[in-house]
């Protein structure tokens, strides 16, 4: 899947770049508003990542701009650092398929652009298995065989997200931030996720030994696939 | 105590003493004045006798009792002329004194003169009554009292009457002006109609620093506006960076837990950035007012999403609330607001511990109370606790000391009231209170 990053911050481009490089992804770039336009014309894009603070022009111009276009089906993220509401709701009804509000984790961009692509394609791949269990991200639930994990609500996003991320180790503070969402000052104390982690691998590991499910010291988590 | 009346009470009290003092001065002046009239009366009298004396009149007196008493009919005066041995004088002696006349016992001014008339020494005793000096004595007390209460009841309705006329556009300024601005944005700044120039010039000097503040108050807020949206993005930068070094396999455990570290700081950084950001825009009125929001629905929405946090620490919300409340104002607002207020509840309860809500509905306001059982404030913290970056007691929690602080712009923003109540080791109430005439209408 190819992505365009329309971002005026290099250095923040190239670190999206290198993350999603890793994922598998075909990425190219866009410095400014004008050479954004031009790629935008001549490549259809799986992803657009666009920051609305351009130097050269308004990032909703270029919203509609790509909306305009026929026969298209770029899915757009919205990039701002202005973190308003008024733009979240803006871009959203500009078309933007979703919006994240900088400064932004790296896996919850993926989690995000996996969330699109589900939606999008209406996709098989809703569910994963991992090590035995089975994860239907459609239905929101897990299985072992066919024995169901009785999951809350909370520790579903969990293990969820970390699935998603699978081998890469999950910051306890990006953890906080996607299952509670991005709330100032709840999140201070961010180690009362470990109590629902914690929850987790007891009812996982009641099926089956969940070695995988690791804990990294003083870091946060990683799922081992 | 208000100016109009301390100026009335200071008016009415000189103007009693002054009153007071010129009724006595004429008291004692008429007494002064009328007696001396009596004395030259009674002198007179004397002369015009001793000059009329006759030889006559003398040996009757001498013959038939030795005595001579002669009163007038009503008796006003009366006249005594004796045989004595005292030395003659030079000058006669008056006397004030109580004498029984015909069982009638009145105060007499009495003049008393020995001389020699013929080789023999005679004592003359004149009295004339006092009762007229007396009766316009007190006639003059009596209109004296009728003018000071007269007085002072029509001064103390003129004065009451004329300052507050004149005091008017002071008031003005001072209750309609100052008291009801809560920031220098939404200061009435069309002069006061007055005539006195003391309060033009009170008047044009708050007008100009409230002027000057609130345009110090704009470039703080724009100033701040400015400089967290400019640090979002190196923050973003920072963090994309970390978390790809965090996922590199050639750096070391150690350094992997250092950059872990710095996530968290950095995430610190962006919570104090993203506060910063939110105070600024709603203090700038940068959201609309234009939700329906419903309290009790907010609250067991927030006790909802933060059940997990609340079972961790065994505690339990005991939410009772009677009335219905709404309002237009800002939902994701509000919540914001709520969900702090109840955050900290949580995260400074005692284990196991109850966080209550109630509400009551006044005459005005509509209030909800959200108290916990946790260790509460020193009476001199709940004062700082609305202050930006202000930590009290909780240098082991996480905190940045902004969550009250967006509270209170919030409630502000709403025009409705936050305050905190608390004692210690008992527990903390944060209560929120609406104005319902504002609000609903």
């Amino acid at each position: 899947m190819n992505v365009l990053i329309i971002e005026d911050e290099r250095s923040l481009g190239l670190e999206m770049a290198g993350f999603l490089g890793k994922e598998g992804f075909v990425v190219e770039h866009a410095w400014k508003k004008r050479t954004a336009e031009e790629k935008i014309f001549v490549n259809n894009f799986d992803f657009i990542l666009l920051d609305l603070g351009l130097p050269d022009g308004n990032g909703f111009d270029l919203l509609k701009i790509i909306r305009e276009l026929p026969g298209r089906d770029d899915a757009i993220i919205v990039l701002t650092a202005s973190g308003g509401l008024d733009d979240r709701i803006r871009g959203l009804e500009g078309g933007a398929d979703d919006y994240l509000p900088k400064p932004f984790a790296l896996t919850e961009l993926l989690a995000r652009m996996h969330a699109i692509t589900r939606r999008k394609h209406k996709l098989e791949m809703n569910k994963v298995n991992v090590h035995g269990f089975t994860v239907d991200i459609g239905n929101r639930t897990v299985n072992f065989g066919s024995e169901r994990v009785a999951l809350t609500r909370k520790e579903f996003d969990i293990f969820n997200y970390l699935v998603l991320n699978k081998n890469r180790v999950i910051p306890r503070v990006s953890l906080t931030e996607h299952v509670w969402g991005d709330i100032l000052e709840i999140n201070s104390d961010s180690n009362f996720v470990d109590v629902h982690v914690k929850n987790l691998r007891k009812k996982l590991s009641a099926h089956a030994p969940a070695d995988w499910f690791e804990t990294v010291r003083s870091i946060g988590y990683r799922i081992n696939i | 105590m208000k100016l109009q009346h301390k100026l009335t009470l200071y008016n009415t009290a000189t103007k009693i003493a002054i009153i007071t003092i010129l009724g006595l001065l004429i008291i004692f002046f008429t007494n002064r004045v009328s007696l001396n009239h009596l004395q030259q009366r009674l002198i007179d009298k004397r002369d015009k006798l001793v000059a009329n004396l006759s030889d006559e009149e003398i040996e009757d007196l001498l013959k038939k009792e030795a005595s001579f008493t002669d009163y007038n009919i009503l008796k006003e005066e009366y006249i005594i002329l004796t045989l004595t041995v005292e030395h003659p004088r030079d000058v006669p002696v008056f006397t004030q004194e109580l004498r029984e006349i015909d069982q009638q016992q009145q105060e007499y001014l009495i003049i008393s003169d020995v001389f020699v008339y013929q080789g023999r020494v005679f004592k003359l005793e004149i009295g004339e009554t006092m009762e007229a000096v007396k009766q316009l004595e007190s006639t003059i007390l009596y209109f004296m009292l009728v003018v000071l209460i007269a007085a002072t009841c029509i001064s103390l309705f003129a004065d009451l009457a004329f300052t507050r006329l004149l005091l008017a556009p002071f008031y003005y300024i001072i209750e309609q002006k100052l008291n009801r601005v809560d920031d220098p944005i939404h200061y009435n700044y069309t002069p006061t109609a007055t005539s006195t120039d003391d309060f033009k010039l009170l008047d044009s000097s708050i007008g100009t620093l409230m002027k000057k503040l609130s345009n110090l108050f704009a470039t703080q807020k724009h100033f701040i506006s400015n400089i967290s949206h400019e640090m979002l993005t190196p923050i973003a930068v920072l963090r994309t960076r970390m978390e790809n070094l965090l996922n590199d396999p050639r750096v070391s455990e150690e350094s992997q837990n250092k950059i872990a570290a710095s996530l968290k700081t950095l995430d610190r950084m962006k919570s104090v950035v993203n506060s910063l950001l939110l105070i600024s825009k709603v203090e700038n009125n940068q959201f609309n007012r234009t939700d329906e929001v419903a309290i009790g629905a907010t609250i067991r929405e927030i006790f909802e999403e933060l059940e997990d946090r609340m079972e961790v620490r065994a505690i339990t919300p005991d939410v009772k609330l009677d009335h219905q409340f709404h309002f237009s104002g800002n939902h994701a607002l509000m919540h914001t607001l709520c969900l702090n207020v109840i955050s900290n509840a949580i995260k400074y309860n005692k284990t196991g511990g109850s966080i209550f809500v109630t509400d009551e509905m006044t005459d005005h306001e509509y209030r909800v109370t959200i108290a916990d059982e946790g260790a509460g404030m020193a009476p001199e913290d709940i004062e700082k606790a609305f202050n930006r970056f202000e930590k009290l007691g909780t240098s082991g929690k996480d905190s940045h000391g902004l969550g009250l602080a967006i509270a209170k712009s919030i409630a502000t923003f709403h025009q409705a009231g936050i305050a905190i109540s608390s004692e210690k080791s008992i527990g903390t109430a944060v209560t929120l209170s609406f104005p319902v005439a504002v609000l609903t209408s």
